[in-house]
């Protein structure tokens, strides 16, 4: 498919893009987290687009997955009203507060350390500690 | 910065405001019937120390039953949450799978059969099996089978599943109800899917007496739901005493979760969502990575964890595309066919949610963890971080010349 961007024309390959759109829609769905950090490699990496192609279009497409699976969540009774009511403004406060602490941060350490963080919480969920 | 303050206020009055409201109402809805009991000859008297309790606590309960039998007694909730299991052990004899879902909306959100001390050793016998554990086993072999009985009778609703009735998002064909020995017997399954652990459904703190005198106590942990809590003593089918009640109440800040099925004090999912979101933006990743298995891990059921982080992030998603979107910085026919596939994608996922157990959510999660931690140290390698400063630059120079294309157009609309 031909897109065209600022002025410039991008070829985007769906063969590559709609699989895996569809599979980390399902992913992210099922457990419940948005699929930014998969859709970003796959548009770059996989669909080859640039940047700034991506950070606004990507978020668009997230957003369908998360409308859906929040609908769908809420026909299986799965959503508890008074939970989200006390995490949302915690989501916002976050929302609000990430960004001014990321100016003052080296965000390749601020990965590294997550990736850490990442492999503990993997493990202990895998059971081996 | 002044107004984000003041809408956050507002904000947070609302929700708690909402939060005591429901709260209020959802407790007089639910009126759950005491079972009838029959009137034996011999009779089981049983008393509580206490009939009031404040966020849990522990209750000890005496009586006294025909000396020389075994006395078992039962303690559940009136307030019920969901339990569902899909059924896809193969067929011991035919090796078929049989997929059938099984749900309840009945189960007591808290329940214990508490044995006699002297079966102690077969709860540590299938606590030795670990996560092969079963309820049925335990109530065989303790001989609590004609005792074990509020959950027996809860209305469980089963499904005829197949693979593609899951995929297309489908709960499948509803079968008939079941006998009461069936259902009896699924209830059990449904008793391990959601109390999840031995400890949950048993004890063995049961001390009977030769002359029929028994103690045994039960703690209510502070995450147990407010409302009437029933105590029977049971020494067989018809041989049990009148249904005691003590009265849990739990009172601000902590509130109930009524699909969660447990009460929280509204202070830490708050302030541990505002942590892990704020992490989340610093490592680039949505909260809901970070947040999920440690709701998981902290007991909260997979399913209401999936289904109520979700909606969290709709709107500050929706604030990003309504702020790319005035700079022009989407192109709508990409994000449009990527979020169609999305979308479908959407509709399939949160019918596994619910399909899975536990396990399986934690393994697969894992998986997918260990993903996200490779594509994170594959952004740190320099080889990235170069490429990624180009791209970065590229970005700052596009977002600059959009922003100020969208203000001259604002301007000139004036």
């Amino acid at each position: 498919m031909k897109i065209e961007f600022w002025g410039q024309e991008f070829k985007a390959n769906l063969f590559i893009g709609i699989p895996g759109a569809f599979l980390i829609a399902v992913v992210s769905s099922m457990f419940g987290f948005g699929g930014g950090p998969f859709m970003v490699p796959l548009m770059a990496v996989g669909m080859r687009l640039p940047m700034y192609v991506i950070v606004g279009s990507s978020l668009l497409a997230i957003f369908f997955n998360t409308l859906m699976g929040t609908f769908r969540h809420y026909g299986f009774g799965n959503f508890d009203l008074i939970f989200f009511l006390i995490m949302f403004p915690g989501a916002i406060l976050g929302g609000y507060l990430g960004p001014k602490i990321a100016k003052k941060l080296n965000p390749v350490i601020v990965k590294r350390v997550a990736c850490v963080g990442l492999l503990i919480l993997a493990l202990q969920l895998l059971g081996v500690f | 910065m002044k107004n984000f303050l003041k809408y956050l206020t507002i904000l947070m009055i609302l929700s708690i405001f909402s939060v005591t409201v429901y709260s209020q109402t959802s407790t007089e809805k639910k009126d759950a019937e005491p079972p009838k009991e029959s009137s034996p000859a011999d009779k089981i008297i049983v008393q509580v120390d206490k009939n009031q309790l404040s966020g849990g606590g522990k209750i000890i309960i005496t009586g006294k039953a025909p000396a020389g039998r075994d006395v078992y007694i039962e303690v559940w909730s009136e307030k019920t949450v969901r339990a569902a299991r899909l059924d896809a052990d193969p067929d011991p004899k035919t090796g078929k799978r049989p997929y059938i879902f099984y749900m309840t909306d009945e189960m007591p959100g808290f329940y214990r059969l508490i044995l006699p001390e002297k079966y102690k050793s077969i709860l540590e016998e299938e606590k030795a099996k670990g996560k092969k554990w079963s309820v049925s086993e335990i109530i065989k072999k303790s001989g609590a089978d004609a005792v074990y009985g509020y959950p027996a009778k809860i209305k469980i609703d089963r499904y005829q599943t197949t693979l593609w009735e899951s995929i297309i998002g489908s709960r499948g064909t509803k079968l008939e109800p079941m006998d009461e020995k069936e259902n009896k017997r699924r209830s059990m399954q449904l008793l391990k899917a959601r109390f999840r652990s031995i400890g949950n459904v048993f004890s063995s703190n049961l001390k009977i007496e030769e002359d029929g005198n028994f103690k045994a106590s039960v703690e209510l942990p502070a995450n147990a739901a407010p409302g009437k809590y029933f105590v029977v003593a049971k020494v067989d089918k018809d041989l049990k005493s009148e249904p005691l009640v003590v009265q849990n109440d739990v009172s601000f800040p902590s509130v109930y979760l009524p699909n969660a099925g447990r009460t929280v004090n509204i202070f830490w999912p708050f302030l541990l969502t505002a942590a892990i979101t704020t992490f989340g933006v610093l490592m680039g990743a949505g909260g809901g990575f970070i947040l999920n298995p440690i709701l998981v891990m902290l007991g909260l059921p997979h399913t209401v964890v999936a289904g109520t982080v979700m909606p969290t992030v709709l709107f500050s998603q929706g604030t990003g595309i309504y702020n790319y979107s005035r700079i022009k910085f989407i192109n709508w026919k990409l994000g449009i066919t990527l979020g169609i596939a999305m979308l479908l994608g959407g509709f399939i996922g949160p019918k596994l949610t619910e399909l899975i157990t536990l396990e399986q959510y934690k393994f697969l999660f894992g998986w997918v963890l260990i993903i996200l931690a490779a594509l994170m140290f594959w952004q740190t390698t320099p080889k990235y971080i170069e490429k990624n400063k180009k791209e970065q630059a590229i970005l700052k120079e596009f977002k600059k010349r959009a922003e100020e294309a969208a203000k001259k157009k604002a301007e000139g609309g004036k």
